[in-house]
Formats: structure tokens, C-alpha cells, sequence
């Protein structure tokens, strides 16, 4: 009797279901994501779907950092940085004996840029994770800044400055016609789309990974609650520096996906305001989930282009028209209604986001649904 | 002749009066020599400005002893354990465990050569169950102060262990609660698991009861003698609760500005003139 009381009050382990249900959940997200959201109903073009599973890793790497290991990043468009630009340089210019526009060049940028990007975060990881929560978010932006600055000086006419680099930054394997693109590689052609989103859920499956080994849970433990990690044997700096590694090569990932999604790197995708939005996305979708990166770059994205591209309103139907308004000159101020919901969702509930409300909401749809049924 | 009569005489005196004359007798030495004992400070001294918070404080703890450390607010017991973990570095003087000088060792590290703390504020992995606050901690046991283990689920790692030493504490109802939403008492007694996770040798507990109904302090009393004899464990308690020191500690120690001003076994020190003074004085000071 006692021994079952005992048995049944021991958390049970996931089972083999709830265990996978992240990964099923990306597989049904990258299935579904293009389907939906560029049909005509919606936004109606097909690279919308890629560019976001591609904010989506970005954020999700920015919130291993912020969400998990409780350091607010506020330049990690840099991150970002790595992965845009040294690709692009390597192929744009073909150094040594790797030829311009090659692919072997084009894989050659991109070991660079990971292994640039880890050994940078490391460092600046080491510089800059004892100083305290304000300070590491004043100094990334501060690196931010001037790896910014860097860039716009056009350092021995390499990143070209404010116009950034459009001419010859794609590899051969990369096909451009009409807008759309796909990877031709041999012999074979693969939607860019399909590309993306293997590309996508290896990183986010690593993403997951990392946050459910013991590693992982060690920088929740530096997160919720650093003094009692230290007291009880963690070595919190080392932990933290890890995360801004990993956090970046992630965030480089992605960044190595933007450059040819644009075909180039542009220098916008360097600045504080890309910074900050990763910030606010990563915040409007839940920091303290995995899924809440994924929503709130959706949720970002979304807004910003279903409202920009929605002028007419048309009701009830755009071929049987009763009333029509025109929206255009209230709906360019898309960023003023993301502002306004993100400021409901810190106000009534900083950490949960988006999902964390999808997810109560869930729960409560259960638990009325249980009681009905049992 | 009168000379040895006089010397015989305070001898025989001695020796009837008190038994075991020298353990009873309050004194304001260390007990063993820090450098050999379980855990011993030295000559400590933290200030900060102006303040000196701990004098040149020594003190030696007996292996398998439990050792509590009584002393009015603002006396420096905090402090001592501070200095003593790691959390504050000394101004001046030497922390030993086991005779090795670890003062410079790194606050983390200190874990993984066999000491631990409980905290007197509820320290706690907050939005983790109890099982995950008692699990990440025997995790960090097991791995050392840093590892890179990427490759296995953290279910694999410490659980078993986490169990268990919740059963020792009374927590085996408790373990899929989320720490914040258990009762005050029961979260102190997750800090003490927590400590247990580390595995120590010596345990540094500060105020374990304070906020407890007279029973559960009761029950937390026993516990803690209970954890000491079936471990082994060199227990140094700070507690204001008279009775549970009276009742579970070997030596009791009174601390007052920084300064040991008695230690002995808990009856002994109770009736002692400075220790009185002291706590009468640090009243009418509050007054």
C-alpha cells in the first residue's frame, strides 16, 4: 500500500509519444507552413514560407541564450553577421584556389563563418559573461555596433558597404528563375523551400537536443536561480559562455540560409533594429518555450505582410463586393499593432508569450474536456 | 607543604566538581586545531568597509560532530558561512576542510570537495518540480562543476539519486510540485535535499527551521540528526530555536560581533555569564 502511494507520487517518465513531441511538431510545422500560409487565402507567394522558418532558427538560436540560459543578448544580429557575409565574400571573390561562385567555395564560406562565429562568441563570451545581466546586454550591443561599423566602412572593398553584397554572391548549385529558387545538385533540383527546411529542422533538432540533455538543464539551473547554481557546484561562467557559442553558430545558420533566401547580404540584417526585433519576437512568441521563438517570428512576419499587403477590404467577398474600405493608410503602421500586442503580452505575462497562452488555453480546453467525457 | 596541599586541592577540586572537566568548560578556543579538523577556519576576518563583521574568528569542527552556532542578529554567523562556502572572500585568514587550505578555491568548486550549504532565505530552482531542483543537483555531482554532455536525455542522469534523497527528507509526495508552490517548510527541507545531492562530507545548514510550526521544527530537528548519524556527516548549524539546539547539538557555539565568545556542549554554555551579557546586551542595543 505505502510502496504504490510512493510508486504513483514519483513523476512517471515522458512516454515515447510526449517524448517526440517536438520533433513531430517541426515535422508538421515544415509540412504545413508553405501549404498554408502561401496560399492565395493568405499571403499568396511562396518565399514568405522559407524566409520564416529562417527568422524561426534565428530566434529560436537568440533564445537558447535568452530563454534558457537567462542572458538578454541585444546584438545578435551580429550572430547573424557571420553567417550573411563570409559565405558571400568567399563567393563573390573565389580566394586562393577556390573559384568564384563555386560551391566548394560556397561550403568553404560556411565552415568559416561556424567556426568564425564559435570561436567569437566564445571570446566575447569569456570577455563578457561576468559582468553582470545590464552589462551583457549593453556590451553585445556594442560589439553589435562595431562589427556594424566594420562592415559599412567597406574594409578593403569586401563587404561593400551600405550597399552590401548583391553581385555574385550565389553559388552555382543555386538557381534563381522568376523569384523562385532551387538547389540544383546532382543532377537533381530542390525546391528552395524544401532546402530551408531541412536545414531548419536539423538545427532545431539540435536546438532541442542541446536543451534537453544535462547540459541543457544546467543553464536552466544558471537561469532560474545563478547564486544557488554556484553554491551547489556549477560553474555558471563556463556554462554561460558556452551558450553565447552556441546560441551564435545557430544564429550564424541562419544567417548562411538569409543570403541566399536575398540573394546577398544586405547591412540592414546587421543593424540594432534587426537586433531588437529578435528580441521582440522571441518575447511576443515565449521565452520559456521552445515553440515560442517559432510563433513569434511567425506571428512577426505574418502581421507585418498580410497588413502592409491588405489595402482594400473588401466584405463580404472580393468578386461580390458590398462595401469596400480602404485600409492602406491605418494598416502601414503594422508595427504599431505589433507594439501594441506586444505590450499586452509583458504586461499580463512576460515569460509565457504567445504560446504560453496558447498552451493554458489547451490546458483548459483538457481539463473541461475530461470532465464532460469522464 | 601548604604550596602542594593548595595544588592537590584545586586538582581534587576540579576533577569532583565537573567530570570530564575540560570538554564541559566553555571556552573561546577552538576546539580542535582548524587545520585538523573536519572543517576549520582561522584567524578570519571579513569587513566590509568600516564594518567588521568577522574578527579574526577560529574555530574547528570535529569530524561526525554537529556543531551549532548560535549568536544575536548581526552577530556574523551568516557571514561566517559565507566565508566558510566560498560566497564572500575573507579579508584575511584561512578556510580548511579536512586540512586542506581551500580558501582560494572558486565558490563552485567547493561542492565537489565535500562541503554544502542550505541557505537562510528559500534558495531554489523556482518554476522546476522539487524532483528536477534535487535531480539538477545530483547531476552536477555526479558530472562535475561543468561538463558537456549534449548527446543524452537529463532524465538518464541523477534521477534514481534524487529520489532517494527525497525519500530521506520526506519529500517522496512532493517530487512532481513545482518548488514555489510547496508549503514554506517543505522548501526548506528541499534546500537541505538539495545540499544531500552534493554529497558532502560537511554540511552547512542556516536557520533549517526558521518559519516552522514547533512541530515540523521539531521534525526538521530530528531529521537532521537523523541524516547526521546514518551519513556520517560533520553538521554545523546556525539556529536561533533554543530547543533544537539544546536537543541535537554536540557543541554549541556563541558568536557576537564577529568574536567566538563561548563554545562547549550545549548545558555548559547555556549557563555561562558572557553568554548571557551578550544576548542580554544585543536586546537592550535593539531596544
Amino acid at each position: 500500500m505505502t510502496e504504490e502511494t510512493t510508486q504513483e507520487s514519483v513523476p512517471r517518465l515522458p512516454t515515447r509519444l510526449e517524448r517526440y513531441r517536438i520533433p513531430l511538431g517541426l515535422l508538421v510545422l515544415v509540412l504545413a507552413l508553405r501549404p498554408v500560409v502561401s496560399s492565395d487565402l493568405l499571403l499568396g507567394y511562396n518565399a514568405i514560407a522559407s524566409k520564416m522558418l529562417i527568422m524561426m532558427l534565428f530566434v529560436a538560436g537568440f533564445n537558447l541564450l535568452f530563454g534558457y540560459t537567462g542572458l538578454l543578448s541585444f546584438g545578435h544580429a551580429m550572430f547573424l553577421g557571420f553567417g550573411l557575409y563570409i559565405p558571400a565574400i568567399f563567393v563573390s571573390n573565389g580566394p586562393g584556389l577556390l573559384p568564384a561562385g563555386g560551391g566548394v567555395t560556397f561550403l568553404f564560406g560556411v565552415a568559416l563563418a561556424v567556426a568564425g562565429v564559435a570561436a567569437y562568441g566564445y571570446l566575447l563570451g569569456r570577455l563578457i559573461v561576468g559582468m553582470g545581466e545590464i552589462y551583457f546586454a549593453l556590451l553585445t550591443l556594442a560589439f553589435s555596433q562595431a562589427i556594424y561599423f566594420i562592415v559599412l566602412r567597406d574594409p578593403a572593398g569586401l563587404t561593400g558597404g551600405s550597399n552590401g553584397l548583391t553581385q555574385g554572391t550565389l553559388p552555382a548549385f543555386v538557381e534563381q528563375t522568376r523569384g523562385e529558387i532551387a538547389i540544383e545538385a546532382f543532377g537533381q533540383s530542390l525546391d528552395w523551400y524544401w532546402a530551408v527546411a531541412l536545414v531548419f529542422l536539423v538545427g532545431m533538432l539540435a536546438l532541442w537536443q542541446i536543451v534537453r540533455s544535462p547540459f541543457g538543464r544546467s543553464l536552466v539551473a544558471v537561469s532560474e536561480n545563478e547564486q544557488l547554481a554556484r553554491a551547489m557546484g556549477v560553474n555558471t561562467t563556463r556554462y554561460k559562455i558556452w551558450s553565447v557559442t552556441f546560441s551564435g553558430i545557430f544564429s550564424a545558420l541562419a544567417g548562411v540560409l538569409l543570403m541566399i533566401q536575398s540573394s546577398g547580404a544586405a547591412i540592414e540584417n546587421l543593424s540594432v533594429f534587426t537586433s531588437g526585433d529578435t528580441v521582440l519576437m522571441a518575447v511576443l512568441g515565449g521565452v520559456n518555450y521552445f515553440f515560442g521563438p517559432v510563433v513569434g517570428a511567425f506571428s512577426w512576419l505574418f502581421v507585418e505582410d498580410f497588413l502592409t499587403g491588405f489595402e482594400l477590404w473588401q466584405f463580404p467577398l472580393s468578386e461580390l463586393t458590398l462595401v469596400t474600405v480602404d485600409l492602406s493608410d491605418i494598416l502601414v503602421y503594422w508595427q504599431f499593432l505589433l507594439g501594441a500586442l506586444f505590450v499586452v503580452v509583458v504586461l499580463t505575462a512576460p515569460e509565457e508569450g504567445i504560446w504560453g497562452y496558447l498552451s493554458s488555453v489547451a490546458e483548459w480546453l483538457r481539463t473541461k474536456l475530461t470532465e464532460v467525457i469522464g | 607543604m601548604s604550596h602542594t596541599d593548595e595544588t592537590g586541592t584545586r586538582q581534587r577540586d576540579t576533577g569532583d566538581g565537573l567530570s570530564s572537566s575540560d570538554d564541559e568548560r566553555p571556552t573561546i578556543e577552538p576546539t580542535v586545531s582548524p587545520s585538523t579538523a573536519a572543517l576549520g577556519v582561522e584567524t578570519l576576518t571579513k569587513q566590509f568597509g568600516e564594518v567588521v563583521a568577522v574578527d579574526d574568528l577560529s574555530l574547528g569542527v570535529e569530524t561526525g560532530e554537529l556543531r551549532a552556532i548560535i549568536g544575536p542578529n548581526g552577530a556574523g554567523k551568516t557571514t561566517l558561512f559565507n566565508c566558510i562556502m566560498g560566497t564572500l572572500d575573507p579579508t584575511a585568514g584561512t578556510v580548511y576542510l579536512s586540512g586542506d587550505d581551500i580558501t582560494a578555491d572558486a565558490e563552485e568548486r567547493r561542492p565537489h570537495l565535500g562541503m554544502a550549504r542550505s541557505f537562510q532565505s528559500n534558495q531554489l530552482f523556482a518554476d522546476q518540480t522539487v524532483l528536477e531542483n534535487i535531480r539538477l543537483v545530483a547531476q552536477t555531482a555526479e558530472q562535475g562543476a561543468f561538463s558537456m554532455d549534449l548527446l543524452r536525455s537529463h532524465h538518464t542522469v541523477g534521477r534514481e539519486r534524487a529520489i532517494e534523497i527525497a525519500d530521506d527528507v520526506g519529500l517522496q509526495a512532493n517530487l512532481g510540485t513545482e518548488a514555489t508552490n510547496l508549503p514554506h517548510g517543505e522548501q526548506r527541507r528541499l534546500g537541505i535535499a538539495m545540499a544531500l545531492a552534493t554529497d558532502p562530507d560537511v554540511l552547512l545548514l542556516d536557520e533549517p527551521t526558521s518559519g516552522m510550526s514547533p512541530g515540523a521544527t521539531a521534525e526538521t530537528a530530528s531529521l537532521i540528526e537523523d541524516i547526521r548519524d546514518e551519513r556520517g556527516l560533520t553538521v554545523i548549524l546556525i539556529e536561533h530555536d533554543m530547543d533544537v539546539v539544546l536537543s541535537i547539538s554536540d557543541r554549541l557555539t556563541v558568536l557576537d560581533r564577529g568574536s567566538i565568545i563561548a563554545t562547549g556542549p550545549p548545558d555548559a554554555v547555556q549557563g555561562n555569564q558572557v553568554v548571557q551579557d551578550a544576548y542580554l546586551g544585543g536586546m537592550r542595543e535593539e531596544i
